[in-house]
């Protein structure tokens, strides 16, 4: 099988829901190592890290949140946040906390699966990638899969990296958070617009001198972002 | 008018702010009465004792003074030089009696002396007695004068006093009016002010029932207002507490069911995926479980929703929508991509701000409303003016009827047509849904007519341009 070798941590204290997803999952023919809680899931994944982490974020104890902070400092590895609602905070703050896209409760496995193929293309899709391109101090290797501002690297999670990327192979140009969805996250129009957003802020902590004016990632009003050459 | 109302009106309860103004109105006018009246009674008194007093006083100098004045030679010839010496009150007259012979005054006859006064004077008497002589209130004064066989009348006309107390009645008929009036205006402010209060209290009332649950009316430091006050807000209160339990009992019920749904979701797919190990029999079973569950989600998800917007926790999370993309990617998503659009929207992008999986949710149900429910969809059509956007979604059904056109947007309405909408595979909340989406971004929605008068209904959400994209068009 195409996936042999992937495999995914989930983090759920529904026993019911954690034996059903695993049963999915199998079927796509990942491996699933399954945690019941935060504790248990944060050991499990410094034990062995996974190549992408489910976490539901109603948990008890350290919540899903935390994990998603805990893992983000050392890894970064795709993470999903399975969210009870779409329209709270949660999904903004699981966001903030470093994942990479999230699930509504309840969700159809096809959803799943196809959450995980996107974020698995993003993570292993470097040969395709445009060459080095420069911004005066921002230089983004797609081939080294690499970022340096003032040629100190700069460590960037794989959507970060994969969103900097577009933009700048459109250098100058507008991307509107439609486009940036489809491109980066594999969503069609009525995608989230707030992925885009976050991860955008996220982006500029990382890269912009000043986050709070920022002066390569732009937002341009009621179009999008885009990358100032 | 039917007989019906016109009772009614007729017997229509008068209200707080007209009774009030009566009631003061009508004290006015009572008070003005009385004291009119009291002024009336003893001023025609007074008037009438002093001219009495001042009549009978000249009628006794004068007899005194005609008593002098006669001797027992006197002849009935020498009467009027001696009576025009004798001085006459102003508008009196005078009448004697010599023996058998009368001296009147040229307005006089014997007759026009009341009997009962003559037969008084000729027993020797004095008297005197009010009537009406010659057609006018006079007062007429007798006197004997028995030494000669003689009387003197007095006729002394009291039509002054009368006039004086027309005058008198007058001012007071003005002043009592005035009175009168001076308590309805009276009573209108006091209604004003009386009404103050229940206008507040009725104005928050309307902002509770608008879905304003926390509204409450503040206390004014007056102990009978606030007692007003307290009760309003003691059940407000008690409204507010039984809406949020009951909409926190929805949401916490459809919450409970979504980790079971998550379990039956997640292994209905698993299934789903082997298929083609089943038998004919298990692919049916599973077929109707997988779509009633899906219908079953849907339905927790919209009584979610909903449970939210009782709740007054619904919010909006607004991005900058292209009105055109936005009704197209719609269209894509419902696998509609070859209806026609008409784009009545003037070539020029048109963006608003909104909440887009409210508005695609908006859409999905419009959509699938009138594919499922509405014979078909036949056309999609985009229009603006000036301040507004609006999205049209035609069927090809037999329509809404007029008086359904309303209640169809009431939650699990399913309309006269017996669960043509809202039945059948839909939840019977979508429309509901639809109907607070729209509302929560300032905007309308509607069903009505084909335009052309064709079959079918038309149902038409009406969105507001955002302010900035006005000012910017006016410029």
């Amino acid at each position: 099988m195409m996936h042999v070798g992937t495999r995914i941590l989930t983090v759920e204290d529904d026993e019911r829901i954690r034996t059903a997803v695993r049963l999915a999952l199998e079927d796509e023919g990942w491996e699933v190592e399954e945690t019941a809680s935060g504790e248990e899931a944060l050991t499990a994944f410094t034990r062995a890290p996974a190549d992408v982490v489910l976490i539901d974020i109603m948990l008890p104890g350290v919540d899903g949140f935390e994990v998603c902070r805990s893992i983000r400092r050392s890894s970064a590895v795709p993470i999903i946040m399975v969210t009870a609602r779409a329209d709270t905070h949660d999904v903004v703050a699981g966001l903030e906390a470093g994942a990479d896209d999230y699930l509504t409760k309840p969700f159809a496995p096809k959803e799943l699966s196809a959450r995980i193929r996107a974020l698995l293309r993003r993570y292993r899709s470097s040969e395709t990638m445009p060459a080095t391109m420069c911004f005066n101090q921002l230089e983004v290797s797609p081939e080294e899969g690499v970022v340096r501002l003032d040629g100190i690297e700069v460590h960037l999670t794989r959507t970060e990296f994969q969103l900097l990327v577009e933009l700048g192979s459109h250098a100058g140009k507008v991307l509107s958070r439609e486009d940036l969805l489809e491109r980066v996250w594999g969503y069609d129009y009525f995608g989230d617009g707030r992925l885009v957003d976050v991860h955008v802020r996220r982006l500029r902590t990382k890269i912009e001198p000043d986050p709070g004016n920022p002066r390569f990632v732009v937002t341009v009003r009621g179009m999008g972002y885009k990358l100032q050459p | 008018m039917t007989a019906d109302t016109e009772r009614e009106s007729a017997l229509r309860p008068v209200g707080l702010r007209a009774r009030i103004l009566l009631a003061f109105a009508v004290g006015g006018l009572g008070l003005s009465v009385v004291l009119a009246g009291a002024t009336m009674v003893l001023a025609r008194g007074q008037l009438l004792e002093t001219r009495e007093e001042s009549a009978a006083a000249v009628a006794v100098n004068n007899a005194v003074r005609l008593n002098n004045q006669l001797t027992p030679d006197t002849t009935f010839e020498d009467l009027p030089s001696i009576v025009d010496s004798l001085t006459s009150l102003e508008g009196s007259q005078l009448l004697v009696r010599l023996k058998t012979d009368w001296l009147l005054a040229p307005e006089f006859g014997r007759g026009d002396i009341p009997g009962v006064l003559t037969a008084r004077i000729e027993g020797g008497q004095p008297g005197q007695i009010r009537a009406i002589v010659a057609g006018r209130p006079q007062l007429v004064i007798g006197l004997p004068l028995p030494s000669f066989d003689a009387a003197y009348y007095e006729v002394v006309d009291l039509a002054g006093v009368a006039d004086t107390l027309g005058t008198i009645r007058i001012i007071l008929l003005s002043a009592g009016a005035a009175t009168t009036l001076l308590g309805a205006v009276l009573g209108w402010w006091a209604s004003l002010r009386t009404l103050r209060p229940l206008r507040r209290v009725s104005a928050a009332a309307q902002a509770i029932a608008g879905g304003r649950l926390d509204t409450r009316l503040e206390r004014q430091a007056d102990p009978d207002l606030d007692a007003l006050a307290d009760s309003f807000n003691g059940m407000a209160e008690a409204l507010e507490q039984r809406i949020r339990r009951d909409a926190r009992f929805a949401s916490e019920v459809s919450h409970e069911l979504r980790s079971p749904l998550m379990t039956l979701t997640t292994t209905v797919g698993v299934l789903e995926a082997r298929r083609e190990q089943f038998s004919e029999r298990s692919r049916t079973a599973l077929d109707l479980l997988s779509h009633d569950l899906a219908r079953f989600c849907r339905l927790v998800d919209d009584l979610l929703e909903i449970s939210r917007f009782d709740a007054g926790a619904a919010s909006l999370e607004l991005t900058e929508i292209n009105v055109a993309n936005f009704v197209h990617a719609s269209l894509h998503v419902a696998h509609l991509d070859d209806v026609s659009v008409a784009d009545g929207l003037g070539g020029r992008p048109v963006v608003i701000d909104g909440d887009k999986r409210r508005l695609a949710r908006v859409m999905a149900n419009l959509l699938g409303n009138a594919t499922h429910h509405g014979g078909g969809l036949t056309g999609v059509s985009m229009e603006r003016d000036d301040t507004v956007v609006r999205i049209s979604v035609e069927d090809h059904g037999p329509g809404v009827p007029a008086a359904e056109r309303e209640q169809i947007f009431d939650r699990f309405s399913r309309g006269s047509s017996g669960g043509r909408r809202g039945g059948g595979s839909g939840a019977g909340l979508g429309l509901s849904l639809v109907w607070e989406d729209v509302r929560l971004h300032d905007g309308r929605v509607w069903v009505e007519e084909h335009a052309d008068g064709g079959s079918g209904a038309r149902f038409v959400i009406e969105l507001p341009l955002p302010e900035d994209v006005l000012e910017l068009e006016a410029t």
